[in-house]
């Protein structure tokens, strides 16, 4: 009796679960089907489910002359590269001295930490005053220094606790024998924590190829980000969903298949990055 | 308290030769790893909240950027007196409660009937963590070709049955954006309510079912009050982000119709792009900058003195 009331649990736990993953994705089933299906397929009413995929639309997307959407990949991975790589350099060795010294620690680190409950939009009338002036606007520059102020609050509360959790001796046995703090930090501190810094830059790599706000604002052409491509195609494409479909596919693309490839980094990064904040 | 300690330790030198002026090249060190950070900040938060400062007292428009002329705080006044603005104010807080309370309550539901299946199937939790990492410019894409009256599954299936709601239109349009925002967003909620329940020490429970307590008083009397931060933080990380709501509104809807789904984010951004007075837009920025710094540090007062308690 027990023992079948156990099974029965576990049978609608995993339907549960099946419906959870269903639903919250959706969005993103219903896009890479379309993205499959021959035109004809998609404007078929009720939906089918059965037909031969196609990659045309792929084809389209990456071809159109229009819309340079090979550019806008480039530009998002350009971006968001380089906006992880400067949260990182930025925020480590300022974690370094607020964890170990306690520099900043009353005034720096809650000001970052702040910056997450802004709405950002705040920012966005000056920073186009602002790339006007200094020729910044449609650049990847420009997106890089935005992409690393969004991920700079949850980066630095990371690298503190990061560093509060690594033990204090081997930093001193090196300061013994005679390491600087530079070469503490090089040599020390960042192997040590390798794997929290890999999560810390897949999470902020993400974020930042999924920024949309800024990208609509200070791009017009050279520096579009996919966020912002994608949505010129649902605007100057009309009711070609097929394409459509297929833009939105590969710029989720890449975010996702870090995200399922180091989701248990991320899961910890997450979670971190929302207890401390 | 400790971590302090652990933060002099470092500086602690053993007596002897140049003590202090080692103590102070580890202080000149600090100030040196930390500058880079301080000085980036200074120069890419720092200049643009002068210039919203400056321009929010001035007449001021993109033809006159660099001769701002001084109007004192009349531009505050309009902002302030705009029922465009709280009009955004209230539709923002309206989502970001409605989205916040419905993610916490079926991310904890979610969280507790899966746990088990979660704990011996570790990789299942990224299947549900997906939607995180999609751009919400793109689920505002992706929303708009399911919820698409010719393609789109959602109408076509509705249709089957009889139903014809119009989801964009204003009957539906506030649950829709909603209900988007929850889907995308409730796999966080899970993780985190997930992580604060295996964080409950199982002899919590074990020693209750030795004094011959149920599941719903082990649910009642230990689960929910020790779950209790884990809810708070959860609530308080999704409402701030929920309260800024700008992307897949955007894309969807474009606020519309007419203003109905308007945030504070759309808002400013539609004002500075429609109007030819930069000094009322930005003005409405600083109020709004004041108002989140507000409800912040409130917050933060109450979670603290609550975590004391």
């Amino acid at each position: 009796m027990r023992r079948q009331r156990g099974r029965l649990g576990w049978a609608m736990r995993w339907v549960l679960f099946a419906l959870v993953v269903l639903v919250f994705n959706l969005p993103i089933i219903m896009t890479v089907v379309t993205a499959l299906k021959p035109t004809a397929v998609i404007n078929a009413a009720p939906p089918q489910w059965l037909f031969v995929p196609t990659l045309d639309h792929f084809v389209t997307v990456l071809t159109d002359r229009a819309v340079d959407f090979p550019l806008y990949l480039f530009n998002s991975t350009v971006i968001a590269l380089g906006g992880t790589l400067l949260a990182l350099v930025l925020s480590i060795p300022a974690a370094y001295a607020i964890a170990r010294y306690g520099i900043g620690k009353r005034t720096l680190l809650p000001l970052v930490a702040n910056l997450r409950a802004i709405p950002l939009v705040i920012f966005a009338i000056p920073f186009y005053l602002m790339y006007q002036v200094m020729g910044l606007l449609d650049t990847r520059t420009g997106l890089i220094i935005i992409a690393c102020i969004i991920n700079l609050p949850v980066a630095l509360l990371f690298a503190v606790g990061m560093i509060q959790d690594l033990p204090i001796e081997i930093e001193e046995a090196a300061r013994v024998d005679g390491a600087g703090t530079l070469t503490v930090l090089w040599r020390i501190v960042v192997p040590l924590a390798q794997p929290m810094i890999l999560a810390l830059a897949i999470l902020s790599f993400i974020y930042a190829w999924n920024e949309f706000l800024f990208g609509l604002i200070l791009t017009t052409r050279d520096a579009v980000p996919v966020t912002v491509g994608a949505t010129f195609f649902t605007t100057s494409w009309g009711v070609r969903w097929g394409p459509i479909a297929a833009a939105a596919t590969l710029s989720v693309l890449p975010p996702m298949v870090l995200g399922l490839l180091c989701y248990r980094y991320l899961g910890r990064a997450l979670t971190a990055g929302a207890i401390k904040g | 308290m400790a971590r302090h300690e652990t933060a002099g330790s470092l500086a602690v030198e053993r007596p002897g030769t140049g003590r202090r002026l080692r103590v102070m090249r580890r202080r000149r060190d600090a100030l040196m790893l930390a500058a880079p950070l301080v000085l980036f900040l200074g120069l890419w938060l720092g200049f643009p909240f002068l210039t919203n400062l400056v321009y929010s007292v001035s007449q001021v428009n993109f033809e006159t950027l660099r001769a701002p002329s001084f109007i004192g705080l009349d531009n505050y006044a309009r902002a302030i007196q705009d029922p465009a603005f709280w009009g955004a104010m209230g539709f923002s807080l309206r989502f970001a409660v409605a989205a916040t309370l419905a993610q916490v309550l079926l991310g904890l539901v979610i969280a507790l009937a899966l746990r088990p299946l979660l704990v011996r199937h570790k990789a299942l939790m990224a299947l549900i963590l997906l939607p995180l990492m999609i751009s919400p410019a793109l689920i505002g894409v992706m929303y708009r070709l399911i919820l698409n009256e010719f393609v789109g599954v959602v109408p076509q299936y509705l249709a089957m049955v009889g139903l014809y709601p119009n989801l964009l239109g204003p009957d539906w349009v506030f649950a829709t954006v909603v209900a988007i925002e929850v889907l995308q967003w409730t796999p966080f909620a899970i993780l985190l309510l997930f992580t604060a329940l295996q964080s409950i020490p199982t002899e919590l429970y074990d020693a209750a079912r030795v004094d011959g307590a149920g599941p719903w008083q082990c649910f009642w009397r230990i689960t929910l009050p020790l779950l209790v931060p884990g809810l708070a933080i959860t609530g308080f990380v999704r409402f701030i982000d929920s309260f800024r709501v700008f992307d897949h509104i955007f894309v969807l809807t474009g606020g519309g119709p007419g203003s109905l789904t308007t945030s504070v984010s759309i808002y400013i951004y539609r004002s500075f792009f429609q109007q030819q007075q930069l000094g009322s837009a930005v003005a409405t920025s600083m109020v709004l900058l004041v108002l989140s710094l507000a409800a912040l540090y409130a917050s933060m007062r109450l979670m603290l003195r609550k975590g004391e308690a």
